[in-house]
């Protein structure tokens, strides 16, 4: 067991994890300089593309050490984003130690404290690392005051690193072996491992990724799900490296798979920990704790033919995502569909793109929304997430709503419009502390429903580019919910229906009224858009007919040309959705469920 | 003015201007006597081409040359032409020829060279009787030369004397437009074409519009200008008979241009010249070079061709149709394709009568002139295909 060290890097967004992972793996030789692509661990195409991690992979490195002798390290990648913080928790909690790296010329940023507070939560040693120190802008010094004040970690123990250039990959490769512990845990004892992530295989069905704590787990034995309570017999184990190598077993300490049967991801937990049924532990391991989806939105298919294969898409995407929760859901506007439950709204788009991309799926997504409890006259309490499904306001005697703990860092200079940002979200119990000089934490007790449209990229503008942003969701409070109707021409568009906070209904309302009469294209009639509650309207505003569409000449030669133009058009108008005789564009859906009501 | 009982019509593209135009996405090009007397040769040989395929188009009764600048040919060059039409074509004896010529080309001497040729129908590119409107479409006449080309035309003994003018210049007041359209009328010319600017991509005011040297008028406006020249012109004795072209009487209207938009058969040649069959249409290379290339291996200049469907005739019959005000004969167009077009879109049809744009009056769906300002718009919500 001592040759075997278990980590994973934290960072910031774009601090350059994926990069230092690729370097790690090309130097232990884990994979053919002509397999090679960046950003080897991130197997989706948006991951790619976003350059972020949202499906946390495994890989073991094998690394001779200067002492000489051979280790296995078990790289434990991990997403890098707040909707997925409980992938983080899990990952974390499969380690011994973790790299924590730093920018050189960013420094620490929120999520940099928050993953090390998850850290240290877990009992890891921590490694700091500074990456990116070829670039012209980097300050070693001044990152290393950060680290010291910030993180409270010894500046002098950091690892200097260009994970793109490859300066310093064998330091970071030492520091590993020398400076984090090997795992502890009894071979002998009753099997308890900790399930960590889960992959969907279309031959071998669902593959769990787990940390051996105790015992050992071999192919024929008879194993326990200690949550679910499920029992499986194991077919096959063994390590990742990148492609599954099957093992004769996996012992205390090890990270390596599982496949035992388990035919969808949705049937078992991840946070689960595995024993053995014939001897099974006392407990299992700490920290479970179930991912719930906090945004809501329905979903539907732009061409109504497509629903049986939306419904098939999300079958199949549940099958490697078992934080998407879904159940059937109609809309007059826009026919059948599906209301989903996501992590947040990065969750939330990148499922929508990856219908859309891996499906071919087009898609109208309603307004996103978070779940209200709503306690009605008579003392029963419902829950609500769906604001068609929303009681009669006579009847309710109070509602409330998920409110978050956000942590905000950013030079102090941006302190007054940060606080700002905070009132305007209905902020309550906004403080602040000084971490460094010139560098403080906002602390902020929002509603969830306030950032979920666009806080992150108000704050990113407000602070050009340097603040950053973590939250933890706290507790439910009262507050003043209202149910803000659009209509178009007199008919109601009830997938853009929503809850809001009364203070929030006309500046929410407006905004919907004016994106789409930004986005409607004009008909051959006058359209009213008109926000209300009830029958009382709080917003409106007008697209006006056409007042000409017409082509001046049409010769020989433009005939052709304009039927082919007006043929396309005709087709464009299939991807429109009828409101009674108005035709709304998808973009206008679009552009009005994508901004939020301040940008 | 029914497809089957029509004669065809044949158009002549003649590709050269003496300066092209700033707003033009035509098929133009400069040229100096020599060059356009090469394309003359090639020409002739085109339409020698169709000797042998005459009965394609019986019985022509229009020719028309369009460009370019037709008058910027030669006498004896359009001589040549007329006579390999005549040799190789089936041409009615009392075919009318259509003729656009630029004022600074019309003289005493040029007009009756072009009566001599047998044009009936004279079309005049005057495009403005404003000074700083002519310089800014890149016009080479002035006011004064564009009045005394109608003058001078009129006394030639044309049928018809037609001209052109543009409106909807970005930076015009509304005022010169409208004195433009006063001294028009005053000219009293048999027909007249008002097209409104549009600017296309590629040419010179393309490229201004791109890098935001020039912007386009608010479609409000454009919208305004359009009712207001239809308006004007059907009180000063000019109805409009389609979206651009208004005439004196029925008699004066285009005979050859009402053929585009009624689907009758007509021959195109010369450079980016269209033609069409009744069920297919072709077109020749865009550029003289090509054009050139093919005619002399012996070759029609042909670049590409499309067979149209029922239901592709069916939409342009629909597109154009709501451009004219003749509008759509609704039991000719259920005979021939087969959909009941007032049933098939009955709550549209109603809510567009209501909103003005469209009139049913009898058998025949006509356009408003709200209609006709937005027709393109109209066209497209109009469903033909099965429910």
């Amino acid at each position: 067991m001592d040759d075997i060290r278990n980590f994973c890097i934290i960072a910031h967004i774009d601090h350059g994890k994926s990069t230092l992972a690729d370097r790690l793996i090309q130097r232990c030789g884990g994979v053919e300089d002509r397999d090679f692509r960046d950003q080897i661990l991130d197997s989706m195409d948006i991951e790619r593309e976003r350059g972020i991690t949202i499906k946390s992979n495994t890989i073991t490195l094998r690394y001779t050490a200067r002492d000489g002798k051979t280790y296995r390290l078990n790289l434990i990648d991990t997403p890098g984003h707040v909707d997925f913080s409980h992938e983080v928790r899990r990952s974390l909690m499969s380690c011994e130690g973790a790299l924590l790296l730093v920018d050189a010329s960013q420094g620490v940023e929120a999520q940099t404290v928050a993953n090390l507070y998850l850290a240290l939560e877990h009992d890891l040693e921590i490694v700091p690392v500074i990456n990116k120190i070829d670039l012209p802008s980097a300050d070693v010094d001044r990152i290393r005051e950060e680290i010291d004040s910030d993180l409270g970690l010894d500046p002098f123990e950091a690892v200097l690193v260009s994970a793109k250039q490859g300066i310093g990959i064998d330091d970071v490769l030492e520091a590993i072996v020398t400076k984090l512990p090997a795992p502890q845990g009894d071979p002998e004892a009753p099997l308890r491992a900790l399930i960590f992530d889960a992959q969907y295989d279309p031959y071998r069905g669902v593959v769990l990724i787990c940390r051996i704590k105790e015992g050992s787990i071999r192919p024929g034995q008879k194993i326990l799900l200690m949550h679910t309570d499920k029992e499986y017999k194991v077919e096959e184990v063994g390590l990742l490296q990148l492609k599954r190598v099957e093992a004769d077993q996996l012992e205390a300490g090890a990270v390596g798979y599982v496949i035992a049967g388990v035919k969808a991801v949705s049937e078992i937990n991840v946070g689960d920990t595995i024993t053995e049924s014939e001897r099974p532990a006392a407990e299992p391991l700490p920290g479970y704790k179930e991912a719930k989806p906090v945004v809501f939105s329905s979903i539907y298919p732009i061409s109504t033919d497509d629903y049986e294969d939306l419904a098939k898409a999300l079958d199949k995407l549940k099958l490697n995502d078992a934080s998407l929760t879904y159940q059937k859901d109609a809309s007059q506007a826009l026919g059948f569909g599906f209301r989903c439950g996501f992590l947040g709204l990065l969750h939330l788009e990148i499922v929508q793109e990856r219908l859309e991309r891996e499906y071919d799926l087009s898609l109208l997504l309603s307004a996103p929304s978070v779940q209200y409890e709503v306690v009605l006259n008579n003392g029963t309490e419902v829950i609500v997430d769906n604001p068609s499904l929303y009681p009669d306001p006579g009847s309710i005697k109070l509602t409330r709503e998920p409110f978050i703990k956000a942590s905000i860092m950013i030079p102090e200079r941006y302190l007054g419009t940060v606080m700002e940002l905070c009132r305007e979200r209905r902020g309550y119990n906004t403080t602040y502390e000084f971490l460094a000089v010139g560098r403080l934490q906002v602390i902020s007790e929002l509603p969830l429903a306030e950032i979920l449209f666009d806080f992150y990229d108000r704050l990113k503008t407000i602070t050009q580019g340097y603040g950053s942003f973590d939250y933890d969701i706290t507790d439910y409070r009262e507050s003043d919910l209202v149910k803000v109707d659009i209509l178009v021409n007199g008919d109601k568009v009830d997938a853009l229906s929503q809850l809001v906070h009364r203070e929030k209904a006309r500046q929410r309302a407006l905004h919907y009224c004016e994106r789409l009469a930004e986005t409607i294209h004009r008909q051959n009639f006058k359209i009213a858009i008109q926000g209300a509650i009830g029958g009382n309207v709080i917003a409106r505003s007008t697209i006006n007919a056409y007042r000409k569409d017409v082509t001046a000449k049409c010769y020989g030669g433009d005939i052709s040309r304009k039927r082919k133009l007006l043929e396309k058009q005709k087709e464009g108008k299939k991807r429109m959705k009828m409101v009674g005789s108005v035709e709304i564009p998808q973009e206008a859906f679009l552009a009005v469920l994508k901004a939020g009501p301040d940008s | 003015m029914k497809p089957s009982e029509a004669n065809p019509g044949l158009y002549l593209h003649i590709p050269f201007c003496s300066k092209i135009c700033p707003y033009c996405d035509f098929a133009v090009l400069t040229g100096g006597p020599e060059r356009r007397r090469r394309f003359t040769d090639h020409l002739v040989r085109e339409i020698s081409m169709w000797a042998d395929e005459r009965s394609t188009f019986q019985s022509i009764d229009t020719i028309y040359f369009g460009g370019g600048t037709p008058s910027a040919l030669a006498q004896e060059d359009l001589t040549r032409i007329l006579e390999a039409v005549q040799q190789n074509l089936s041409i009615r004896d009392d075919a009318w020829v259509f003729f656009e010529a630029n004022p600074e080309d019309v003289t005493p001497e040029s007009v009756r060279n072009w009566r001599d040729l047998g044009v009936c129908f004279l079309s005049l590119g005057i495009q403005s009787f404003d000074a700083d409107a002519l310089r800014f479409l890149g016009r080479r006449h002035t006011p004064e030369e564009a009045r005394r080309s109608i003058e001078i035309a009129r006394g030639a003994g044309f049928n018809t004397i037609s001209i052109d003018l543009i409106y909807g210049l970005p930076d015009q007041p509304f005022e010169i437009w409208k004195r433009t359209l006063e001294q028009a009328v005053a000219l009293q010319p048999d027909h007249l074409s008002c097209y409104q600017l549009t600017i296309h991509e590629g040419t010179p005011f393309g490229f201004r519009l791109e890098r935001g040297k020039m912007s386009e008028l608010p479609e409000d406006t454009q919208g305004e200008l359009f009712l207001f020249t239809h308006s004007f012109l059907k009180d000063s004795g000019y109805p409009a008979y389609e979206v651009s072209n208004f005439a004196r009487s029925p008699e004066h209207r285009s005979r050859h241009n009402q053929k585009y938009w009624h689907h009758v058969p007509y021959l195109g040649v010369g450079p980016s010249a269209h033609s069409f069959s009744g069920m297919r249409r072709w077109w020749n290379e865009r550029t003289l070079k090509p054009y050139e290339a093919r005619i002399g291996t012996g070759e029609k200049p042909i670049a590409g061709s499309e067979e149209l469907t029922r239901s592709d005739l069916a939409l342009e019959t629909l597109m154009l149709g709501l451009r004219t005000v003749d509008g759509i004969d609704l039991i000719s167009f259920r005979d021939s394709y087969g959909v009941d077009l007032l049933k098939r879109n009955e709550p549209l049809v109603e809510r567009l009568v209501r909103e003005g744009l469209l009139k049913v009056e009898g058998n025949v769906l006509v356009p408003t002139l709200a209609g006709l300002a937005v027709t393109d718009s109209l066209a497209r919500v109009f469903e033909l295909g099965e429910r």
